[in-house]
């Protein structure tokens, strides 16, 4: 069975490998963009035109996650990235070829697990779960695995979009309103934190968020203050 | 089940309840650099949201909502009706309390560090608290659970500016702990979702509405509904602050002004303690004591964990996010002891968030004063701060559960009600919390005394600060006589 769907879900199996190894931050960010615009089109290319279905509500929703997830947000992060002017992550505290290596083993596991699931009439393609999965997975290890603010939040969203993912692979419609608001909120979200994210470059004078780690409950092992405050 | 059959559905209210504190909020951001207009259009959010409840009681329930199409998004049941009253009357309280702190928080805190962090405007602050207090409302009154998730989000989003009010590294990390733990929670919480609509893919009408879902939840996949559960809990029970995702807690609780502190523990808690209520009441009867057990280990670990941290706890105001974190804890295992103690958690929760609110207000008075959080530089207290040093006793007494607290009913109530080993433990644990409280309450409240003196000028501004941790505190005492000496605890304990 190879069609449509499985060209995109296969591609965007690819970007999250590409994402995890990928160092230039613009580089991952114009690759989020293209995970946002194959995820828009999948609901479009799983649908069979059926008469019954609400058509207008589907293409509504795609354009407006193609809009969001395809240009503002990328352009929010672009900016966000000049404004607190950081290029690249320097030092991973999990390598490149490492994070590459536990994603691939994440990806079997996602196979073996997704294709053990209880079978729905509604999944599409084989392919759906063990790719969400592996793009939610890649979301994790960016959160968890990179120093800089920045990178954490493209993390998040790669992690959306494996929701996501799952959502328009299994036909799963929360409604319009639903899907917009949760748009908002991701655009939203976004948008504070490349406010935080420009706060804590001003502040720190970086934005590894590593290095944020004043606050905790015995005070003894806080590192001093005097260090590279500002 | 009938619970959709009587609601408070009367949209116009509703939708004025959630759109006018968001006008407020736009107004008193528009007003900026006018500083008795912020404070007053603050006021009039908060008491417009309070008659507007007031206004959707008397209005009364309807007889068949489930009808309504309005009704399907936005309604009120009973539980979602208690915890509107309650966030209403603490938020009309803490914008009172704000707009007197205000004022001198901006003088104090120039003095206690004259190059230090400046302070948030005050007019992003306003803004703030009344989208909160709006985006609040709207997780208690969806009847559908992409709505609840798209607006328990954007609670975190609108509160989220708020921990930054000293804007210092400090605060900028705990906001960031606070944006990126609570929003990768919530989304474990959005795949949770996922999972339920498919789980619910075999019923008649798939949608993700409450009332159809809940009338036909025996039919719902049990193998995707435990799934989803399981992701369920993760989110919300991160934003709950439920103890392995609770990390985020202390930090925002401890970094943010006692204002928003309050309003965090007091209001927010309990909006995701409604999420996790309504989806554990999904749950099909096979299941129930698989969802039951899950919440009751959950609360046991938040409480042990609690019990932990507050007895090394430097800090206080870090000592009351995790009595927090215990008190939630608390509420999971009355909700995992299953049917019949649900209004029991209600109860607790409400104890819980009067006498928190009160508790973290006079916090602040004592950080305004002191200008540390520490508990060891704090000392004296009763000989400089009198009137709040009187209040944090008081509230110490009433959280810790203490007779005339109405958190000592249903305390007492879980402890004789449950299973002899849980029962036995969570008295253990709730003892080492309390000690670890007291020790901490009287090293400041007694001792010797700091740099401090009565005349000092942070000192005076806060003792000026008593009269609604005062209020609240007055409340909960009589609410908790009343509950000590009402009939059917009487009863009650005439049988035991």
């Amino acid at each position: 069975m190879t069609g449509f769907p499985e060209i995109i879900l296969a591609a965007i199996l690819a970007t999250d490998l590409i994402l995890v190894s990928a160092s230039r931050l613009l580089h991952c960010i114009r690759i989020v963009a293209i995970q946002g615009f194959l995820l828009g089109i999948l609901p479009l290319v799983l649908w069979q035109w059926d008469e019954s279905l609400p058509h207008a509500e589907l293409l509504v929703v795609s354009a407006v996650n193609i809009a969001v997830k395809c240009f503002l947000l990328p352009y929010l992060l672009r900016r966000t990235m000049h404004s607190a002017n950081v290029k690249r992550e320097l030092e991973p505290l999990v390598g490149y070829s490492i994070s590459l290596l536990i994603l691939l083993c994440g990806m079997v596991c996602a196979f073996i697990f997704g294709s053990n699931l209880p079978v729905t009439n509604f999944s599409v393609s084989p392919l759906v779960s063990p790719v969400a999965f592996t793009t939610m997975g890649a979301g994790i290890l960016m959160i968890v695995g990179r120093r800089k603010a920045i990178t954490q939040v493209i993390g998040f969203l790669v992690f959306e979009n494996g929701i996501g993912i799952f959502g328009a692979g299994m036909m799963l419609q929360y409604g319009l309103i639903v899907e917009l608001g949760i748009l908002l909120d991701v655009f939203v979200l976004v948008f504070i934190m490349g406010i935080a994210v420009f706060r804590i470059s001003r502040e720190f004078d970086h934005i590894d968020s590593d290095r944020l780690n004043r606050l905790g409950d015995f005070p003894a092992e806080v590192t001093p203050r005097t260090g590279d405050d500002k | 089940m009938t619970q959709g059959s009587f609601l408070f559905a009367d949209f116009p209210i509703i939708a004025a309840l959630i759109l006018l504190p968001l006008l407020a909020g736009l107004m008193a951001f528009c007003a900026r650099g006018r500083h008795r207009l912020v404070r007053f259009t603050l006021l009039l959010g908060a008491v417009t949201h309070t008659l507007l409840t007031g206004m959707l009681f008397f209005a009364g329930k309807d007889q068949d909502p489930i009808y309504k199409v309005t009704s399907q998004w936005l309604a009120f049941d009973d539980v979602g009706g208690i915890f509107l009253a309650l966030t209403s009357l603490l938020f009309l309280a803490v914008a009172i309390h704000t707009v007197f702190w205000l004022p001198p928080e901006e003088k104090v805190s120039s003095r206690h560090d004259p190059s230090g962090a400046p302070l948030m405007r005050d007019h992003t602050f306003s803004a703030c608290l009344l989208a909160f207090l709006s985006m609040m409302t709207l997780v208690l009154a969806s009847r559908n659970f992409g709505l609840l998730w798209v607006a328990v989000e954007a609670t975190t989003l609108a509160s989220a500016p708020l921990i930054c009010f000293h804007k210092g590294a400090h605060s900028l990390e705990a906001m960031w702990k606070y944006l990126l733990i609570c929003s990768v929670g919530i989304a474990l919480a959005l795949f949770g979702t996922l999972l339920l609509t498919l789980a619910a893919q075999n019923l008649p009408s798939s949608s993700l509405g409450m009332d159809s879902l809940s009338f036909h939840m025996e039919r719902l996949h049990p193998g995707w509904f435990k799934a989803a559960f399981i992701f369920i809990l993760a989110g919300y029970g991160t934003k709950m602050g439920l103890a392995p995702f609770h990390t985020w807690l202390p930090d925002a609780h401890s970094e943010a002004p006692g204002t928003v502190s309050a309003l965090l523990s007091g209001s927010l808690l309990n909006c995701s303690f409604v999420a996790i209520y309504r989806f554990l009441n999904l749950s099909p009867s096979a299941l129930r004591p698989f969802c039951d057990g899950l919440m009751l280990v959950l609360g046991l670990i938040s409480l042990a964990v609690a019990a932990f941290f507050i007895i090394r706890q430097t800090d206080y105001k870090r000592m009351l996010a995790y009595s927090s974190v215990e008190h939630m804890g608390i509420a999971a295992i009355f909700l995992g002891l299953g049917m019949g103690s649900e209004p029991l958690a209600i109860l607790h929760l409400c104890g819980h968030s009067f006498i928190k609110v009160a508790l973290f207000l006079v916090a602040g008075n004592i950080l305004m004063a002191y200008g540390t959080r520490s508990i060891s530089e704090v000392g004296g207290m009763l000989g400089t701060v009198p009137r709040n040093t009187v209040l944090w006793l008081i509230g110490l007494m009433l959280i810790g559960g203490m007779p005339p607290s109405p958190l000592f009913v249903t305390e007492f109530l879980l402890v004789s009600s449950a299973p002899l080993w849980l029962g036995v433990t969570v008295l253990v644990l709730l003892f080492a919390v309390f000690c670890g409280m007291v020790s901490g309450f009287l090293k400041m409240a007694m001792g010797k005394g700091g740099v401090l003196k009565t005349t000092d000028f942070s000192a005076r501004q806060a003792e000026r600060l008593w009269f609604i941790p005062a209020l609240l505190l007055l409340t909960a005492l009589l609410a908790g006589s009343y509950l000590l000496f009402s009939y059917e605890l009487m009863n009650f304990w005439m049988k035991s």
